[in-house]
């Protein structure tokens, strides 16, 4: 029986690390950052003055503020799920000030638990269905920094928003 | 501005040329490690299935998103033609007393000309995708519809933003002109009283849409301002977010080559927006018609509304890269553009640039929702050639010459025999050409041209007793126009190799064409009767193994266009449905067949794949050459693209046709081959013409010829 529950978990493990690998690959692609930690590192060497938005729910961590048209230096968000296929972040933005600071941070930090990392955007699609389903929502699939190509075909970042990402993966299996 | 005036601007813009030469080659390499691993025909035939539907289809889903969002207190619109949409969103402004809207891309928004709708009313759209912007201040539109601004350099670009700006720009620096496009555009997105979207996808089910940017200026569009309208055509309605991802999964990595853009965006009516007194979004959507429904209904032309804008037919279009966006298209662009033109502006405004489609087909086998672009602006140019005429000359070579096999027969033998003043023998390959065409235009004269054969196919196929070998194992040879009167060594080349294995062959009593030169020229009348000619001089299918072609061309056309033709002549259409069943390559022949060869000689040898044996025929002899040469197989970059002949294209847009064609010989250099074969004798006139114009040496071959003299059957 604990040899049957044994080999479920490493199988699971398996399938999670190919998927980080997978997703690591697409989001250093997009010249993300990408850090692997532990939950007990991340907590430890977390710094909130590093910080003025954060919304970190699973940690009971948050800092508010409205970006306005200046800005924010770093804002550090929590996503609901990450794509494998494609090295997205998914992020339920329809808190406008979430939205606000997702869009106007110089350099945005996402983090998400292995747990949420699923293989393919489909994956995704009942998540979508739910979190837009009532009068307002916003989710975002977010793949790196904010980016442009249209001057001579010269990738660009930071046209718009965010100039940096990381990606701060909680290895929670 | 006549067409050809405005195509030589564009040829002569170094800056277009190289631009859209880089881009060409970096794409193809970019799409194809987007899709790595993952089957394109697969993912492309459930986006063209899930929006295969019709208008009842559509205006269902219409009506359930529509519920899903007014439920909650959205606006939503049906607009009808452009002006209507316009209005809505003029009266949306004006309604908040609002002078500032900040807008993401949206084709859709070019469709109907809002800017210059809205700045005739006073009021002032801003572009915020950085190559729209661009073009805004500097009072242009989009040459392409993924990178609007890809005609323009950097240079050019700093120098636009220098003069709006009044401050200087480094020429050299892009990143410092994003930052003051960065810094401009956010004092906008806070200062306007609207935002506006299009949509990529419209998800019925929820009442979502789903927005595909890079930049982040669709997030800060829908989110800055206390208004968010929407403006989306109704063939962006999908059932739910399984079709939504589907197609999601598509669009970028067909536009732009990346696996997905920065931001993918999912949006739904009334999030939550401090500006507006009760903290809520105001939300306004502009469905548009524009023709789109009628269109929905139509049996062909309802193809061009599974369009996800990806702009990829630009991407892999031989003329366009030759022209760019400002030529090859209206207000959208590349293949679909030439389409959509004709569908929602009228064909008068697609007449011209219609014939500007080489024919080559790339664009339907790129085309990420499966759409067949070609044969749309095939039956387009029909439709166009009808109604405001062909060229006077061709029309009337096409009923009193080609539409005539004996008349034309009879000319072009009295050619073969009076032309002897004009014609020379080229020094380097030795072969019969025309020394010079009277009275050709300077801008035509960049190739050679064949002399015409003193004898044809046909006559020494019987003459020389080729039609007195019997066999039990027979196929049918249909010739063609270039191998009777052009090429006749090719095919007596095939003949002789099928015979030596056995084989009969049997030819038409008479060589009749095809019909592509009309149907290409738009003239439906004159194709149909060479099609009727041919189709009725073709031995019915019974006893033969197959219907062979050295034209690809000419094989294709028996394929698929004879079938369009005869559609209201149950006989016809059977015979041709069968001959077209049976029509083969030769070269697929020989392998089916398991006919072997070993190579004579050292030479090195390249291939390039006719447009019509790869699109129309689903064949290319690069393996089988492959195989058979070894090492001495050097592969052709870029081998399936087009070489620039398209029959009277090359007449009628010779400067194009010479732009295409001198890439190809570019690429054919650095093969550094001294043979290159082909299977089309209309890619060998054009390359082979190219070549000896440019006194360059390489031997254009058939594949035939090239068995014939460099290849030896093995027992």
């Amino acid at each position: 029986m604990k040899s049957q529950q044994n080999e479920k978990l490493t199988l699971i493990i398996k399938t999670a690390m190919k998927l980080l690998d997978q997703f690591l690959e697409k989001s250093a692609l997009v010249g993300n950052e990408n850090l692997i930690m532990k939950m007990e590192d991340f907590q430890k060497d977390f710094k909130k003055e590093n910080f003025e938005y954060i919304h970190l729910p699973s940690f009971n961590k948050s800092l508010d503020i409205r970006a306005g048209e200046v800005g924010i230096k770093r804002a550090l968000i929590e996503a609901d799920f990450a794509i494998g296929e494609t090295g997205s972040v998914v992020i339920d933005s329809c808190n406008e000030n979430l939205r606000l600071a997702s869009c106007l941070a110089e350099k945005l930090d996402v983090i998400f638990p292995l747990s949420k990392l699923v293989a393919s955007m489909h994956d995704v699609a009942q998540f979508l269905e739910e979190r837009t389903s009532g009068a307002g929502g916003y989710v975002a699939f977010i793949t790196g920094a904010s980016r442009t190509a249209d001057i001579e075909r010269v990738l660009t970042v930071g046209v718009h928003g965010p100039k940096e990402m990381t990606v701060i993966i909680l290895n929670d299996l | 501005m006549t067409i050809h005036t405005k195509i030589d601007e564009k040829l002569n813009d170094k800056v277009l040329y190289q631009n859209l030469k880089g881009f060409a080659t970096a794409y193809k390499a970019s799409k194809e490690n987007a899709y790595k691993d993952l089957d394109f025909e697969v993912l492309r035939t459930k986006v063209h299935d899930l929006k295969d539907r019709d208008l009842s289809k559509v205006m269902q889903q219409f009506n359930q998103f529509k519920e899903k969002v007014e439920k909650h207190g959205c606006k939503v619109f049906q607009a009808k033609t452009g002006d209507d949409a316009c209005r809505y969103i003029a009266d949306v402004m004006k309604s908040h007393d609002v002078k500032y809207m900040v807008k993401s891309k949206s084709m859709t928004s070019e469709e109907i000309q809002l800017n210059q709708y809205l700045e005739k009313e006073g009021l002032s759209p801003i572009e915020t995708d950085l190559g729209e912007w661009i073009l805004q201040i500097a009072n242009e539109h989009p040459s392409h519809m993924v990178m609007p601004a890809i005609h323009k350099t950097r240079q050019q670009v700093a120098k636009i933003f220098s003069d709006y700006t009044g401050e200087e720009v480094d020429p050299e620096n892009i990143k410092a002109m994003v930052e003051i496009a960065r810094r401009f555009l956010r004092e906008y997105y806070f200062k306007a009283g609207v935002g506006m979207t299009g949509a990529n996808v419209a998800v019925a089910s929820t009442g979502t849409i789903g927005l595909v940017t890079n930049e982040g200026n669709a997030r800060l569009s829908s989110t800055v301002p206390p208004v968010h309208i929407v403006l989306v055509g109704y063939e962006k309605l999908c059932d739910d977010f399984g079709q939504a991802l589907d197609i999601v999964r598509v669009l970028p990595k067909s536009a732009t080559g990346q696996i997905i853009t920065s931001y993918t965006t999912w949006v739904k009516g009334r999030t939550p927006s401090h500006k507006n007194e009760d903290g809520i979004k105001e939300t306004h959507y502009v469905f548009l018609d524009n023709g789109r429904l009628a269109f929905l209904e139509h049996p062909k032309f309802k193809e061009a509304l599974k369009c996800i804008r990806c702009g990829s037919c630009a991407n892999i279009c031989p003329a366009y890269e030759m022209v760019g966006g400002h030529v090859y298209g209206d207000r959208y662009i590349g293949s679909i553009g030439l389409i959509l033109t004709a569908l929602y502006q009228g064909d008068e405004a697609a007449k011209d640039i219609l014939k500007m489609c080489i024919g080559c087909r790339a664009c339907s086998f790129n085309c990420p929702s499966g759409i067949d672009l070609q044969s749309l602006i095939s039956d387009l140019k029909l439709v166009v050639g009808k109604k405001y005429g062909i060229n006077p000359i061709k029309k009337k070579v096409f009923k009193s010459v080609v539409a005539k096999p004996k008349t034309m027969k009879s000319l072009l033998s009295l050619g073969a025999n009076f032309q002897f003043p004009l014609t020379s023998t080229h020094k380097l390959n030795q072969e019969k050409i025309i020394k010079t065409v009277p009275m050709l235009p300077k801008e035509m004269d960049f190739r050679k041209f064949p002399a015409l054969a003193s004898k044809t196919f046909s006559k020494r196929f019987f003459k020389e007793g080729y039609d007195q070998f019997s066999s039990q194992r027979k196929v049918f040879f249909y010739p063609g126009c270039a191998i009777e009167y052009f090429y006749p060594e090719m095919g007596l080349a095939m003949v002789k190799l099928l015979q030596k294995s056995g084989i009969q062959v049997d030819i038409p009593k008479t060589a009749a064409c095809c019909g592509i030169p009309a149907i290409a020229s738009g003239d439906p009348d004159n194709a149909k009767t060479m099609i009727f000619n041919t189709l009725d001089k073709l031995n019915e299918t019974a006893g033969y193994e197959a219907l062979l072609v050295l034209c690809p061309t000419c094989g294709g056309a028996i394929k698929h266009e004879f079938l369009d033709f005869t559609k209201e002549d149950p006989d016809r259409y059977k015979k041709a449905s069968q001959l077209g069943e049976m029509v083969t390559p030769v070269g697929k022949f020989l392998e089916d067949n398991g006919i072997k060869f070993k190579v004579l000689g050292q030479k090195n040898v390249t291939y390039h794949t006719p447009c019509h044996d790869s699109r129309s025929l689903g064949y290319s002899a690069e393996a089988f050459l492959s195989s058979v040469l070894g090492k001495q197989f050097i592969p052709l970059t870029d081998s399936n693209v087009c070489c620039g002949f398209g029959g009277t294209y090359s007449l009628d847009f010779s400067s194009i046709s010479n732009g295409i064609l001198n890439k190809k010989i570019e690429n054919i250099d650095a093969t550094k081959a001294e043979i290159l074969v082909t299977d089309c004798p209309g890619c060998v006139m054009q390359i082979n013409g190219g070549l000896m114009h440019q006194k360059k040496a390489v031997k254009v071959m058939h594949l035939t010829e090239f068995i014939e003299n460099h290849l030896v059957v093995v027992e």
